[in-house]
């Protein structure tokens, strides 16, 4: 009985699996056929895929914009545009940048004063490595309450070859290193200016004309660079505040007389280190203030020889930073003038060491300035702190001398400024 | 006589560079080796260096024509200072 009970069992899940069986298999037909429509499906997928791509990339270089546009498009023209105005792939565009700087005075025999705030920003614009164009407003604080605006430059840079760019406009002078390089505030490794390397000192500040500068391929390893130039002669006279002296800012026109021609040409015998010599020749106008004997009038307009040289020296290594420059303008006589000619000289040299670890920097400067009426020196010892290597807070103790051309000491100005300056 | 000299020296110095233009922006590759070097000794001889960080690679490209000018490179060197901040930046980017 259990025997037959058990037979009757097992066919029955006999029959059922037999019953069964052609069901799953028409499942797994089933399966099969739908695998195959799929992988039909991506063949296809593929296919267009492709055909999107290409059709994709006609339509972005301009071949065929009668694409109608799409959600694919219009994304992939935004991360474009995107990335043009990120990283500046056009070919032309402008920038500005600049410097600021505010000042603390305390001189002796006056009282302390925050006495500058200096703007200064800077223009960019370039066509790509063709052209460039850079110009520097100044816009400075006066203790009247007025603000005075000068134009430091403003000159374009046609870039010729890789060595040579020809510069036109007004230009810093490529005499020396300071004026053209180191007196931005954030730069400049003290509050102030050596004495003589500022507005109306020994060192010219500008020029209007043009120039061809730029790099030179190494020789025997050593690299090199120079800058020619032909401008507007500088004037030569008496300033408002009654000093005697040349006026060696750019100027539009050359006061009827011929141009100045100069240049720099710089070495750099090992890395870190650049020597330069500079000069230039030309003739400064003068407009007569006095009436002479020989019957030259007021206002008559005569010129005196003018000559120029500097020599710099820069040098870089393990945080210890040199720099030395010397420069001198000079202006022969001339018989119808009642002012003297002379020379106006002036000298600085400078040691400043940059603590990595604490970002504090101590700073040396000698400078001394000479003209044929005054004699000026000045010891300036600081101490810089570097929130950032472009955001810096300066403090300096002056220790200077003056002496007018009779030999007699004027008064002593010593004074301690405080600095900060933020180039951007 | 003299504008006359002048006007032919400036015509001679324009014309001189100009003739030169046949060797206009030679594009070698950059060498971000060599731009490391030239940045280690060329920009810290006069400033602080800025970490290429600073500033993005757009603002970059207008520097480093600045600094053509100023530094008196060549554009040689330019473009490898320029590829060395560039390569610089991005790893400080991703960091």
């Amino acid at each position: 009985m259990n025997k037959l009970g058990a037979s009757i069992v097992l066919c029955t899940v006999m029959a059922s699996l037999l019953l069964a069986a052609p069901e799953e298999d028409s499942d797994v037909k089933q399966l099969r056929k739908e695998v195959r429509e799929l992988q039909q499906m991506m063949v296809e997928l593929k296919k267009a895929n492709k055909e999107l791509e290409v059709n994709s990339d006609e339509y972005f270089e301009g071949e065929n914009n009668d694409m109608p546009s799409n959600d694919f498009y219009d994304l992939k023209t935004s991360v474009k545009q995107i990335e043009a105005a990120l990283e500046g792939n056009a070919k032309s565009g402008f920038q500005l940048a600049g410097y600021t700087s505010f000042d603390w005075v305390d001189a002796q025999g006056s009282d302390n004063e925050f006495t500058g705030v200096k703007f200064a920003p800077i223009f960019h614009y370039q066509y790509g490595d063709l052209f460039q164009f850079e110009g520097e407003l100044e816009f400075k604080a006066q203790d009247d309450g007025e603000t005075e605006t000068e134009l430091e430059y403003a000159a374009g840079t046609l870039f010729i070859n890789d060595y040579m760019g020809l510069q036109m406009g007004k230009f810093l002078s490529p005499i020396g290193q300071y004026v053209q390089n180191l007196h931005p505030a954030w730069i400049n490794k003290l509050p102030s200016d050596p004495v003589g390397f500022g507005h109306d000192g020994a060192a010219p500040t500008s020029n209007i004309g043009v120039a061809l500068r730029g790099g030179l391929p190494k020789v025997a390893d050593l690299r090199s660079n120079y800058a020619f130039f032909v401008s507007n002669a500088p004037s030569f006279g008496e300033a408002d505040d009654g000093d005697i002296g040349i006026d060696a800012s750019g100027k539009t026109t050359s006061g009827d007389v011929s141009k100045t021609w100069g240049g720099r040409f710089a070495i750099n015998p090992m890395g870190g280190m650049e020597f330069g010599v500079s000069g230039a020749i030309g003739k400064a106008s003068e407009e007569l203030t006095a009436t002479t004997n020989i019957g030259a009038a007021v206002g008559d307009k005569i010129d005196r020889d003018y000559d120029v040289f500097g020599a710099d020296f820069m040098f870089n290594i393990n945080g210890i930073d040199l720099k030395a420059e010397y420069v001198q303008q000079e202006i022969g006589e001339n018989e119808l003038s009642s002012l003297e000619g002379g020379t106006w000289r002036s000298w600085y040299g400078q040691i400043s060491y940059q603590f990595s670890s604490i970002k504090l920097e101590p700073v040396i400067r000698y400078s001394d300035y000479h003209n044929p009426e005054t004699e000026r020196n000045q010891w300036a010892l600081g101490l810089n702190y570097l929130f950032a290597n472009n955001l810096i807070a300066k403090v300096a103790y002056e220790y200077n001398e003056n002496e007018d051309s009779a030999g007699e000491a004027s008064i002593n100005n010593n004074r301690v400024l405080a600095q900060f300056a933020f180039g951007f | 006589m003299k504008n006359i000299l002048t006007s032919i020296m400036l015509s001679i110095l324009l014309l001189s560079s100009l003739s030169s233009n046949m060797l206009a922006n030679e594009k070698a590759e950059a060498n971000s080796v060599n731009g490391a070097e030239i940045w280690a000794d060329v920009c810290m001889r006069c400033h602080n260096v800025r970490a290429p960080s600073d500033l993005s690679k757009r603002a970059w490209k207008f520097s480093m024509n600045h600094m053509r000018v100023r530094a008196g490179l060549t554009g040689q060197e330019t473009r490898d200072v320029f590829d060395f901040i560039i390569k610089s930046k991005t790893l400080e980017d991703a960091k």
